[in-house]
């Protein structure tokens, strides 16, 4: 094997410093210049001794998702960690405090449960910790270096890490820590080696010097902020609220307004208020706020305003699974408002999309006069990757405005050749005009005549082809081989790294295959969509809900038949699981009929 | 889409329209509210208001709901946003956000602003957006035809309450009082230049003013709001009134038999824009992890 590809989970009990050690532990990775991946799960409660994960990829080449398996499982908690020991790979190693066996229950040791396969690393991690800083509390980073003692990675990096995260603590909390690390370095680097892992440096270790560890979130409100956001208006709600509360800390720098509203509903009315004033203006929210923020959303539709509505699913329906990620608001998303609503919906499927969605929903808004929705997932708004930011600001401006100059009433919503009309904002002479969720003619005065609607429902729908080609902005792109191909995998959102993943697999093993990802959801961008089925014998499409949401859309567009793989459990999509799929259609064309298993993979519609 | 405007009243009444002085501030469609509806004098008294306070049409944002009342926009020669049934204060707190030079005037019903509606008051006034909050009452749902509304009388008959409505009517100004907005004042239809001497204060106010506007549906409520009925209920603000003593304002507000006219309460305190710019100083003078997002 080429380079290093490392998968770590630590695995701890809320208190032990689980995401603590992980955000270390990725950090100085990235520092390094490694390509890193990493996602949390942690309870949806605050206190009590939930169970903690952090899982770290590391990888000196390119990588879109996580792994099915760990190399290496750091257990702070034997109760959590030993359900998880089979998630680690064959010849892969389990790290755990080897405390004394009388002081734990009968088989509530780790020892106990690490397969034979497996390789075991039994270290008094907690004694460690103590011996070396007289504090037992950095029993989490002594364990840190242990795991860098023993794939030799150089303490050095690991030191300036924790050096920042302890930063503005009092001197003796960095201290202690970095005793229990070397304390922990040394011991680790002395063990007997059977792993065969040894750590490459990264092959673009050069690029590496700029690229920055962001959360999908992050990323976000990086777009927002590049592309000039001038007001926000929100409500707290997970998985959205970190980019509330980011974007809390950092508008009022640059002279914008961040307002937490009393509900969803007040913070879209906000929003579109603030767009028809002419602000660059946006709110966040997840599913259920979405469904409160739908009637708004018609009328921003409707009356033709700018809005930009960032949506990171959770599981659902109804409160459904807050901490857990799911991709089924697509329908909602796409679709959800009264009347023929339609709407310019983006889809980033990695971190660095999530950037460039945000940024660039700005000007879609304003180029095409209509709410434009950014929607993630949690798995997507909560993981970490190392993504290499610009070094220009890649967001056009905000547009001149000005009403035409002409006498008589303003013409608001005139007919165009591009359908889309001239805008004056509240406060330009010569453009007053009033705005309307009813029905209206090309005044904005109330209107419903049968040709009116026709003409206006046409219009609306009309304007906004033209996102498809959006400069800039890609809508959908193809990967994986050229040409006809048996299996094509067409997905959205969060999944796609998985999905590139497992078509890398499948041309390991000498399956022909491509994937596409559509980043435009409404309106679909069918030309590429199109050309994608005309190539390929079969097309899979994996996504995180029960019904296959996607599938639908795209066999409604289309007209053609897929092969759905649904996944409803509230987890990400596995690469095995899609790949096993390939590998049956590529070798009898027939999806596995009618079967669903109780990961709620399912195949169905020919 | 043919949408050559066509005049469709009377040339006469346009003559009359055009000859009064403050056509600047009307639109060029007529009210298409009931001959005889309170909100003819609501609309006038906005145009004198804005007329005489010499603010120019351009700089005016109305913002309504959905009702009656609501289609009010299409009647001024503003900047306007007919928007959804109850949500016209999320929209008016947005574009003065993004805007604190305009003159956004909200403007909604009794069943837009206490029944649907009521849920976003409270932040509006304890934020104190500097936006102009006017509420014509006429306690029922006209433009549905006639349904009880959250200020109808007990024993109010509808087609929604046809053996009498037993729900306690709300008392808008105790709940504006106790919201803390920081000007509450009233105003009733049949007395349209106080109306639109009470419209211009309350414009002129700086914070969340709030201007409660009684006036009747001719068409539906022949036995109860109607001028006549109101004309000997309504009585003044008494000259001696302490407009600073909230507790004197809510005990007149709470006397609702007679609908005192007048303002009730005027405080001055920061707006929402004066609190945006001061967390803006704040941001700027102790920066929060001296910029976080580099290093995420």
């Amino acid at each position: 094997m080429h380079g290093t590809d490392l998968q770590i989970a630590i695995c701890g009990s809320a208190g032990d410093g689980t995401i603590a050690a992980g955000d270390i532990l990725k950090r100085t990775m990235a520092l390094m210049g490694y390509k890193v991946i990493a996602f949390d799960l942690y309870p949806a409660e605050i206190r009590g001794f939930g169970k903690c994960i952090a899982r770290v990829r590391v990888s000196s080449e390119q990588a879109y998702s996580l792994k099915h398996h760990s190399d290496v499982l750091v257990s702070l908690h034997d109760g959590h960690a030993i359900p998880h020991v089979g998630e680690v790979r064959d010849f892969g190693a389990v790290i755990f405090d080897d405390a004394p066996i009388a002081r734990v229950a009968e088989g509530g040791h780790m020892s106990a449960h690490v397969r034979p396969a497996q390789i075991p690393y039994g270290a008094s991690l907690r004694a460690i910790s103590e011996q070396a800083s007289g504090n037992a509390r950095g029993r989490n980073i002594a364990a840190l270096g242990y795991l860098a003692g023993l794939y030799d990675i150089p303490p050095e990096a690991f030191q300036q890490t924790i050096m920042r995260k302890f930063a503005g603590k009092p001197e003796a909390v960095t201290e202690a820590n970095m005793q229990a690390f070397d304390a922990g370095y040394d011991v680790g680097a002395g063990v007997f080696k059977l792993d065969d892992v040894t750590m490459e440096p990264p092959s673009y270790q050069a690029e590496g010097a700029r690229a920055v560890m962001m959360t999908g979130n992050g990323a976000t409100v990086r777009g927002l902020l590049d592309a000039g956001i001038e007001c926000f208006f929100g409500y707290p709600i997970t998985p959205a609220t970190s980019i509330m509360e980011r974007l809390a800390q950092e508008m009022p720098l640059r002279g914008a307004r961040l307002l937490q509203t009393e509900d969803e509903i007040s913070a879209i009315a906000a929003t579109i208020g603030a767009g028809y004033a002419g602000a660059r203006a946006a709110t966040a929210t997840s599913g259920p706020g979405l469904a409160l923020m739908a009637e708004m959303l018609g009328l921003g539709v409707m009356a033709e305003v700018p809005s930009v509505i960032v949506v990171s699913q959770r599981g659902g329906p109804s409160t459904g699974m807050p901490t857990k990620t799911e991709q089924s608001d697509l329908n909602m998303a796409v679709f959800g408002a009264s009347g023929d609503a339609q709407r310019i919906v983006l889809a980033p499927t990695n971190v660095e999309g999530c950037y460039r969605c945000a940024g660039k929903a700005f000007e879609l808004a304003e180029r095409h006069q209509t709410p434009v929705i950014v929607l993630l997932d949690l798995y997507l708004s909560n993981r970490y990757e190392t993504v290499i930011p610009p070094k220009t600001n890649p967001f056009a401006p905000k547009p001149f405005e000005g009403p035409s100059v002409g006498g008589g009433p303003f013409r608001r919503f005139a007919e165009t050749p591009t359908n889309v009309s001239p805008r004056a904002l509240p406060g330009q002479a010569g453009g007053v005009h009033t705005i309307t969720g009813l029905e209206h003619n090309e005044l904005g005065r109330p209107s419903d005549l049968p040709e009116m609607h026709a003409a206006m429902s046409r219009k609306r729908h009309e304007k906004l082809i033209a996102a498809t080609e959006h400069p800039g902005l890609t809508v959908a792109k193809r990967f994986g081989d050229e040409g006809p191909v048996p299996v094509g995998i067409l997905g959205w959102g969060s999944t796609f790294g998985e999905i590139l993943e497992a078509m890398f697999a499948a041309q390991a093993e000498g399956l022909p295959c491509t994937a596409m990802k559509v980043v435009m959801l409404s309106p679909l961008p069918l030309e590429h969509i199109e050309a994608f089925f005309a190539d390929c014998t079969h097309v899979l499409v994996p996504e995180l809900n029960y019904e296959g949401q996607f599938a639908q859309l795209i066999c409604g567009a289309t007209g053609k038949p897929v092969t759905r793989l649904t996944r409803a459990t509230g987890t990400p999509m596995q690469v095995e699981d899609i790949l096993s799929e390939v590998r049956r259609l590529a070798a009898t064309g027939q999806p596995s009929e009618g079967e669903t298993d109780e990961r709620g993979l399912e195949a169905s519609l020919s | 889409m043919n949408a050559d405007w066509k005049p469709v009243y009377l040339e006469e009444k346009l003559t009359e329209i055009r000859a009064d002085g403050h056509q600047g501030y009307r639109s060029r469609s007529l009210p298409t509210w009931c001959p005889g509806c309170g909100y003819f004098s609501m609309s006038e008294g906005f145009t004198i208001a804005l007329r005489e306070m010499g603010i120019a049409p351009e700089n005016v944002v109305v913002v309504s709901g959905i009702g009656c009342a609501s289609r009010f926009p299409f009647f001024v020669n503003t900047y306007g946003f007919h928007t959804l049934h109850g949500r016209t204060l999320p929209v008016a707190t947005g574009i003065k956000q993004a805007n604190d030079g305009l003159t956004v005037v909200a403007v909604g019903g009794d069943g837009d602003a206490f029944a649907i509606g009521a849920g976003h008051i409270p932040h509006a006034a304890r934020r104190n957006v500097d936006i102009t909050y006017l509420v014509f009452d006429n306690g029922i749902y006209g433009l549905t035809k006639g349904q009880t509304s959250p200020t109808s009388e007990l024993g109010f008959k509808t087609s929604t309450s046809p053996y009498e409505n037993g729900d306690m009517p709300l008392n808008p100004l105790m709940m504006l009082l106790s919201y803390r907005a920081s000007w509450v004042g009233q105003a009733y239809a049949g007395r349209p230049h106080h109306l639109a001497d009470m419209i211009a204060r309350a414009i002129a106010h700086r914070g969340f003013s709030y201007l409660h506007i009684l006036s009747p549906c001719v068409t539906f409520d022949k036995t109860t709001r109607t001028y006549a009925n109101l004309d000997i209920q309504v009585c003044d603000v008494p000259d001696d009134h302490d407009r600073a003593d909230l507790m004197a304002a809510m005990a007149m507000a709470e006397s609702s038999d007679y609908p005192a006219l007048g303002v009730f309460y005027e405080e001055q305190r920061p707006t929402l824009g004066d609190v945006m710019e001061e967390i803006g100083r704040r941001a700027r003078s102790v920066p929060i992890h001296g910029g976080v997002i580099a290093a995420e």
